[in-house]
């Protein structure tokens, strides 16, 4: 017996809170069955005002403000932060603070992408690679605290240069450290790639083509995962990576497990960057000085953070605070390709293919544009609009 | 292609003792380089100012007690610190210092969280200056 009209399409909505990751974020998804048929996105919970902040704050200050934009990949915002002050400024960090820049990227990248797979496994339900995973992580994050004084704020950098140096006792742990972790780094590719169970569910899932890539703008190990060469170590390098090259490395699959094996193989280039950095350390300072004003002008500074391409705008009217500072994280340019390729995808596999970009909700969440519904034109609303806005919609709740 | 390939890491775990520390009764040492609470010599002092004005949690309040001496009281508020140590780096004298050792900052109440740091008599002569009801206030900056 029927009645009424039975609806076609079902829609889903998950979050901002929901169980599959710690950060929020809204997703719509209609499906037909168990099978996804559309999907929508809206971000911006996780608001925090940053950019505007930082316009409030001297130069230096900012460097410890933009470095808590992410808490995994911490000093590489600061780095980018740093080379484009230090742009602004006429200014170049000596070559030795330059090899601890990128050594500490580099180790920061190893945490990252070892941290990302414990999520990923966690996704699919593969708790045992997710709890030795984080344990191994630990490793490096023990070689990140005895390096610069904290796991996860290093606070390793400064303008004009980095705080400290390497020692003898730091290389020797972080060498140590390195030969363990590529040892495990070997077992959990093996564990992704052999595990008949876990293959399952990355093989042939979430296939992003390397023509959708291109289309879609996708940066990072995602883009590498579908054969397209986005790297900004290797397209523009920065830092040390102008003495040291990087061996990029490429998967053409363009699925869940393509992305898997690009981040792990990626641990072992960092691996190798690390030990070429600690042995071809050059000498010299540490830092140079600073004006405590950069010169008026513009500045872009691109840098590759764990989850792509990172890149800073800083406008300098040569006054105590930056007159703008534009941060774009690389979630925001793969955030799209979540919603191609979860259309046709298994509702139950969305989750991993959401956690498969690796995404950062509050990096990402920058500024909002609000278009009303029927409206094809948006605005950008000012403080005063805003502000009457929120008051009158706070008063209808009550 | 495999079932259960991580089974020797979980057999293997059985005889090996379990990767967390029951912490606070088992603590490793923390390392030397640890940024923990910050402390202040006034010794070598000048009042530049310039590791509060560089402070970007505003933590760090340097108190002029008398200028003309140079004798200066610090107050500094644990509780806004985010131990970044770029007043250490900012100060031309060597006045600050992070201790590797004092990093268990927890406490029940919040005045813990402010420390003053300052030569004794210096500080008698803040306190002093703050309970007499028509002195000048405490210049700040």
């Amino acid at each position: 017996m029927t009645t009424g009209s039975v609806p076609k399409r079902f829609s889903i909505p998950i979050g901002p809170q929901h169980p599959a990751l710690k950060e929020p974020g809204h997703f719509d998804f209609s499906v037909d069955g168990e099978v996804v048929t559309g999907a929508t996105v809206r971000l911006g919970y996780a608001h925090r005002g940053i950019e505007k902040a930082a316009e409030n704050q001297n130069w230096v200050q900012n460097l410890y403000l933009l470095e808590r934009i992410c808490g995994i990949c911490s000093h590489i915002h600061a780095t980018a932060y740093c080379l484009g002050v230090e742009k602004l400024a006429d200014v170049e960090a000596p070559p030795r603070a330059q090899a601890i820049r990128v050594l500490i990227a580099e180790l920061e990248r190893v945490h990252s992408h070892l941290l990302w797979l414990g999520v990923t496994a966690h996704e699919a339900g593969f708790d045992t690679l997710f709890m030795y995973s984080w344990r191994d992580r630990e490793t490096v994050m023990d070689i990140l605290e005895s390096l610069t004084g904290n796991r996860v704020n290093y606070s390793a950098n400064m303008l004009g240069g980095v705080k400290f140096d390497v020692t003898d006792d730091n290389r020797k742990a972080i060498e140590r450290g390195v030969n363990f972790l590529e040892t495990r780094t070997r077992h959990y590719l093996n564990v992704v790639t052999t595990d008949q169970v876990f293959v399952q569910r990355t093989r042939g899932v979430g296939v992003i083509t390397r023509e959708q890539a291109e289309q879609l703008g996708v940066i990072g190990p995602t883009a590498r995962a579908s054969g397209v060469l986005r790297d900004v170590r290797v397209e523009a390098p920065y830092a040390a990576y102008r003495d040291i090259p990087v061996q990029p490395v490429i998967e053409t699959a363009g699925d869940l497990e393509a992305r898997f094996v690009v981040r792990l193989k990626e641990l072992f280039e960092s691996y190798r960057l690390i030990r070429v950095i600690l042995e071809q350390m050059p000498p010299g300072d540490l830092n140079v000085r600073m004006p405590r004003r950069p010169k008026a002008g513009e500045a872009i500074s691109r840098v590759e953070a764990p989850r792509g391409e990172l890149f800073y705008f800083i406008k300098s009217n040569g006054a105590d605070n930056p007159e703008r500072v534009k941060v774009r994280t690389p979630t925001l340019c793969n955030m799209a390709s979540v919603l191609v390729t979860a259309v046709g995808q298994q509702l139950a596999d969305v989750p991993m293919i959401l956690a498969g970009i690796d995404p950062c909700f509050s990096c990402n969440d920058r500024a909002v544009t609000i278009s009303k519904a029927g409206d094809a034109t948006s605005a950008v609303w000012s403080w005063q609009q805003l502000r009457q806005y929120s008051q009158a919609y706070y008063r209808r709740r009550l | 292609m495999k079932i259960g390939s991580m089974l020797v890491d979980i057999l293997r775990s059985l005889v090996h003792p379990p990767a967390t520390q029951i912490y606070p009764s088992e603590r490793r040492p923390a390392p030397d380089r640890l940024r923990g609470k910050l402390h202040w010599n006034p010794a070598q002092c000048v009042g530049c100012g310039l590791c509060s004005k560089d402070c970007p949690a505003d933590a760090i309040e340097i108190i002029t007690v008398d200028k003309q001496n140079k004798r200066f009281v610090m107050r500094y508020h644990a509780d806004r610190c985010t131990y970044c140590a770029q007043c250490v780096k900012s100060c031309r004298f060597n006045c600050l210092q992070m201790s590797p050792e004092d990093w268990e900052l927890a406490a029940t109440n919040k005045q813990a969280f402010t420390v003053y740091y300052g030569d004794e008599h210096d500080l008698q002569r803040l306190v002093e200056r703050n309970t007499q009801p028509d002195a000048e206030p405490a210049k700040t900056g």
